[in-house]
């Protein structure tokens, strides 16, 4: 025994391996269950991000700058196509806001403080992103200050690109859709579709070699077309309703034949942007 | 201030540099998200602190640096804490304890033991993330989609920025003895 421990090296080696995994486990277990990392971690990240942000404001610049010289490059064929969608959009504003009216009169004629579809949003810059190759996060420079949560939905300009996933003072990290990931990242969603059939099931994976989110948990396939709208549909409380995700673009079955995936192209360009949506739902769900 | 401080500061700075800009060159153009097959990995950082070691005679300092720098860029990064904080330190006293090997520095020797440290990091990261559950790829498309592209674009910029952090580097560690 005492020969064992007069080895030097040997003890160190296995109190690096003790520490690893204890180190491991803890922050592991930390990020999954609390709703935010420990006090000195949070405020550590938070000195990291200001100083970060000095760096980060140029790129986002430059990065603006690039892909508004990929606009231009696109503008004669976009501009077509947008006259001729414009003269809807007027008479859309218009029913909108008079649906919306009506919705609001409704709602205090029954009583209802606030439903699914409510919700509000704040604006958050990305300050970065992680170097890893499995881990998708991006830094944003929005924390508990401004009212951000654990577990809140993300959108860029166009559609849903994650989660917060980790909540500091003033920045926090958001998961992106194209983790892969086995715990987290799950949306509830549904296909909009004109016949009212409801199709529901829950967004899961990301299909890394096409790019596609696919769909699971299908409860039906039927009348589900190419090119169909579908939305975070508002059921388990952590996500409001209506948030755009992607379009149909096939469905699949699995190995056995038994269940029906369906394959969504994603709206998001999760690409060229340089703002991020956070929503908070009004309506608060089971934690 | 005595010159040993500044010369210290001034390897810190360096180094989170380096940090920022493993975080922003991801972001602003190896970002791909929608079609992601292939995944660029920068550790501009693991650059500068393989080249400040190879200069640095003090193994403490080294490891100091090792487990802070880990430790930062693991919560900043990650969120998840153990996975630089362990492997850096321990690669750059492996990179300290073998350079006594190489005479001279010269981009040869040099560029070679950052190749071995990348893909022990990278490795390491792996294996480490995929006991806890972290990733599900499995070990050939990681050679293949992960480590191959890292490996081959840091080497690339490695070669590209050689001569200027190398003349940095030199200017951060060395100053003589008499002006202390």
């Amino acid at each position: 025994m005492q020969k064992f421990f007069s080895n030097k090296k040997l003890i160190i080696l296995m109190v690096i391996i003790i520490v690893t995994f204890g180190l491991l486990a803890v922050s592991v277990s930390v990020r999954d269950k609390k709703q935010t990392p420990p006090v000195v971690q949070q405020v550590g990240n938070d000195v990291v991000s200001v100083v970060g942000s000095v760096f980060s404001y140029p790129t986002n610049a430059v990065k603006n700058v690039s892909s508004e010289f990929s606009d231009l490059y696109n503008t004669y064929a976009e501009n077509r196509r947008l006259k001729s969608k414009i003269e809807d959009l007027a008479q859309n504003q218009v029913k909108l806001k008079v649906v919306q009216d009506e919705n609001k009169k409704l709602k205090t004629e029954l009583n209802l403080n606030s439903t699914l579809t409510d919700y509000e949003s704040v604006n958050a810059s990305v300050l970065t992103r992680s170097p890893s190759s499995w881990q998708n996060y991006l830094t944003i420079n929005r924390g508990q200050t401004s009212g951000i949560k654990k577990n809140m939905p993300v959108m860029s300009g166009k559609g849903l690109i994650g989660r917060i996933i980790e909540v500091d003072k003033v920045s926090s990290k958001v998961e992106l859709i194209s983790t892969d990931n086995e715990i987290n990242d799950k949306f509830a969603a549904e296909i909009l579709d004109d016949n009212k059939t409801d199709v529901t099931g829950v967004v899961s994976r990301f299909d890394n070699s096409t790019g596609d989110l696919v769909m699971e948990n299908v409860n039906s396939v039927k009348g589900i077309k190419k090119g169909q709208r579908v939305i975070t549909s508002g059921l388990g409380g952590r996500t409001p309703r209506g948030l755009y995700i992607g379009k149909v673009y096939g469905i699949k079955k699995d190995n056995y034949g038994m269940t029906n995936s369906i394959y969504i192209t994603p709206a998001a360009e999760l690409r060229n942007f340089t703002v991020v949506t956070v929503i908070k739902s009004t309506v608060r769900g089971e934690k | 201030m005595p010159i040993k401080t500044q010369k210290i500061i001034g390897q810190v700075v360096f180094v989170m540099l380096a940090f920022y800009l493993d975080g922003l060159m991801k972001w602003s153009f190896l970002n791909n998200m929608n079609k992601s097959s292939f995944t660029i990995v920068p550790q501009l950082m693991l650059m500068a602190l393989v080249l400040l070691t190879m200069r640095i005679d003090n193994r403490r300092t080294i490891l100091i640096y090792g487990i802070v720098f880990g430790l930062i860029y693991d919560s900043y990064y990650f969120g998840i804490i153990g996975l630089y904080t362990i492997l850096l330190p321990l690669i750059l006293v492996g990179v300290d304890h073998y350079k006594f090997l190489f005479i001279k520095n010269t981009v040869g020797y040099e560029l070679s033991i950052y190749f071995l440290a990348l893909t022990a990091m990278q490795s390491g990261i792996y294996l480490l993330e995929r006991l806890f559950r972290l990733t599900t790829s499995n070990f050939g498309d990681f050679i293949t989609y992960v480590l191959g592209p890292t490996l081959l674009w840091n080497v690339v910029v490695f070669f590209i920025l050689y001569v200027p952090l190398a003349n940095l580097s030199d200017w951060l560690v060395k100053y003589r003895r008499e002006s202390k």
